[in-house]
């Protein structure tokens, strides 16, 4: 059982059986994954700004570069209209970041590597963005599915296209961040287990790219988790900034 | 204030030290090129589903699950050319 490589993403209780409605909403490793993860951004931050120097300590530094980071790559993509919204990218960021980050720690679970999570989440920012291009724009907001310019025999064509690209941005959005945790850490897996399997003489080699692959993955968590921020920030920059 | 002097000279010299060797990627490209993949097969399945769909309610079985799948390989190719010409330009 321990060397099936999907093994590990297997969702199950911990503690009591809790249903209201009949909707099961007992504790699972992956609510107790997501709560470790979000004590340890708290407290991280907590630490890093409890006494704050002007020459920073090496928590508070962290804290400040991560704060710039984020703070930077808004006002890139999103312009300055996306300020207010910066605390929600800065908390998607941190959460996908510490997520897929302690994933990769041996006998964690990697809880973005369930579609379900991700989907979501990626909902969540897909009607928030929503929401707020018809609260900033009103009814203007639709002229995102029309783009000026375009000859009239082409138009029903150009909006049906553009309607179908808006639909499927939660969708890219969450697949690409379960797809990426979830090949990783079953190649991880898989490679781990040649390991095992070829013993100490033939061993090394699948070893070597074990390691590899770990380099290879602490990347990806961290790209994905950049990339599923700085794509929230595109959608909202074209709520926000409409010049059509 | 000598302290933060020691250390504006500090800053400078470390910086004089790396500037030359640094990495000259941006994550902004990076993380753009990563999402082509996925852009791609989303449009084509979001549009498949809503066809299929839409075929079950109307009973018009073939139609729209053509037309839609037809109009998601368009938006799909649509969403990567969009995001090629972003890497182009940042």
């Amino acid at each position: 059982m321990a060397t099936n490589p999907m093994h590990q993403f297997e969702v199950h209780r911990i503690g009591p059986s809790l249903s209201i409605n009949g909707i099961d909403v007992s504790f699972t490793n992956s609510s107790l994954f997501m709560l470790i993860s979000s004590i340890l951004i708290i407290t991280f931050f907590m630490i890093g700004t409890r006494k704050v120097n002007i020459i920073p300590n090496k928590i508070q530094l962290i804290n400040e570069i991560v704060f710039n980071f984020i703070s930077k790559m808004i006002s890139e993509t999103a312009g300055p209209k996306a300020k207010p919204y910066f605390p929600f990218i800065l908390t998607i960021f941190l959460f996908i970041l510490t997520l897929n980050m302690i994933g990769l720690l041996p006998y964690a679970f990697t809880v973005t590597s369930q579609i379900i999570i991700t989907f979501f989440l990626a909902v969540v920012i897909f009607i928030g963005v929503t929401v707020v291009g018809f609260a900033k724009n009103g009814i203007g907001f639709l002229k995102i599915f029309a783009p000026s310019g375009v000859p009239i025999f082409l138009f029903p064509i150009i909006v049906a296209i553009e309607i179908i690209s808006f639909l499927s941005r939660p969708v890219s959005l969450s697949v690409r961040l379960f797809a990426n945790m979830l090949a990783g850490h079953t190649m991880l897996k898989v490679f781990g287990g040649f390991v095992v399997s070829l013993g100490i003489i033939g061993g090394w080699l699948p070893l070597s790219f074990s390691v590899a692959l770990t380099a290879l993955e602490i990347l990806v968590a961290f790209l994905q988790a950049y990339v599923f921020a700085v794509l929230s920030c595109i959608y909202l920059n074209d709520a926000l900034n409409m010049h059509h | 204030m000598s302290e933060f002097d020691d250390l504006k000279k500090k800053i400078e010299l470390t910086k004089n030290k790396y500037s030359s060797n640094l990495p000259k990627n941006n994550p902004n490209i990076i993380g753009l090129a990563f999402r082509i993949g996925t852009e791609l097969v989303a449009a084509v399945f979001v549009a498949t589903f809503i066809g299929y769909y839409l075929d079950k309610w109307l009973g018009t079985k073939p139609i729209f699950i053509i037309i839609l799948f037809m109009v998601g390989v368009a938006a799909g190719i649509f969403n990567v050319v969009r995001s090629a010409k972003m890497i182009n330009k940042g």
